[in-house]
């Protein structure tokens, strides 16, 4: 049958080597077989490079869940998923991908989200990656075209925010806490990153986080309060930035920090000047790289 | 020489009037508002207006004057 479902060019090789089109052919009602001619509507919005584009996601939990429906409805196929964890019941007020079964039989989050995120979109290729956040190697890093975190601890944000600064990829991070959440911007090598905005606060948390006892290490998760619609407003933000960041319209991002207050239902831009002196920006001068 | 700010608290709408010297740091400023409306051991940020305040900048650095306000604002951690 000449043409696409939605009317695309052909044509045919006269001699073998001259390419010779033909008129473009439509069929009614060929748009409405097309499950991203919505997306393509939207004026700014480059499809073709989202469907092309390589995400590492770090973390499958409440906010994996929504920021992977939130990607692969988008458009994005390549979706790199990386969680240690396993799904335990008090997951499912938050997470849409997992299900009690799930639960019961303590599954692997990464393998999950990704197996039902390629159920979700046939055509998406996601990967569940089973390791720490910090046994991400750097190659993971430089394939991806974007870098977003879904974490849950300080200490593994400041990972990904290191790697992903060294990498130069564009890094979207998530937080919440009950109805307050938050999307930070990092884009390397200008501005700042995840670590300029911490202080000696963030640094407390952290060590409690983690006591060690001769060679063991614990890792002390809180219970913190989380309810869905939160997580929906913040993983839509994240995911709204992707889009823009991989439709080359960076200068419609976030500069630098989306702030939200559920119980008032209000949100705000806030800022975060670079900090020579944080971690990450301190060790690219040490190792000669000035920082803007 | 002394001088007096006020310091929100965005998550109840309450202030409290805080004692501060110049070098005195953004830091400290976190430490004393979480301590004082008995905070959960959480990361907080402190902000003015739009700006979030770099947590080691004394008073002087980071140019907060006399009746300034500041609000403390926690940095949700969870995911």
């Amino acid at each position: 049958m000449a043409g696409g479902s939605s009317g695309t060019r052909s044509g045919f090789y006269a001699g073998g080597h001259v390419w010779v089109p033909m008129e473009e052919v439509i069929r009614p009602g060929a748009v409405d077989d097309d499950r991203l001619d919505r997306s393509r509507r939207v004026e700014w919005l480059d499809i073709d490079a989202v469907i092309e584009a390589r995400v590492l996601m770090a973390g499958a939990g409440a906010l994996g869940n929504e920021v992977a429906k939130n990607l692969a409805l988008s458009g994005f196929r390549d979706i790199r998923i990386v969680d240690m964890d396993r799904i335990v019941g008090s997951n499912l007020n938050r997470c849409m991908f997992f299900n009690s079964d799930d639960a019961s039989t303590r599954r692997l989050k990464a393998e999950v989200l990704a197996d039902r995120v390629n159920t979700l979109c046939g055509d998406a290729r996601a990967t569940g990656i089973v390791r720490r956040v910090e046994e991400i190697p750097a190659e993971e890093f430089d394939a991806a075209d974007i870098v977003i975190g879904c974490l849950d601890n300080i200490a593994a944000r400041a990972y990904v925010n290191a790697a992903t600064y060294a990498a130069g990829k564009l890094y979207v991070d998530g937080g919440m806490d009950g109805l307050i959440g938050k999307v930070m911007i990092v884009r390397p090598p200008n501005g700042a990153c995840l670590a300029c905005g911490m202080n000696r606060s963030h640094s407390r948390v952290a060590d409690v986080r983690f006591s060690c006892t001769g060679s063991e290490v614990t890792f002390h998760e809180p219970r913190l309060a989380a309810e869905v619609t939160t997580t929906s407003v913040i993983g839509a933000v994240i995911v709204r930035e992707a889009v823009k960041h991989v439709s080359g319209r960076s200068d419609l991002l976030l500069s630098n920090l989306f702030y939200y207050d559920g119980s008032r239902n209000r949100s705000e831009e806030l800022e975060i000047e670079m900090n020579p002196d944080c971690a990450v920006h301190r060790e690219r001068q040490a190792t000669g790289i000035r920082n803007p | 020489m002394p001088f007096r700010i006020r310091v929100k608290n965005a998550e109840t709408g309450a202030s409290v009037e805080m004692e501060l010297e110049n070098d005195n740091t953004v830091d400290e400023v976190i430490e004393s508002a979480a301590t004082f409306w008995r905070k959960d051991m959480g990361a907080y940020v402190v902000r003015r207006g739009k700006k979030v305040l770099r947590g080691s900048t004394s008073l002087t650095e980071a140019g907060i004057r006399e009746d300034d306000v500041l609000e403390l604002v926690p940095d949700p951690e969870g995911g």
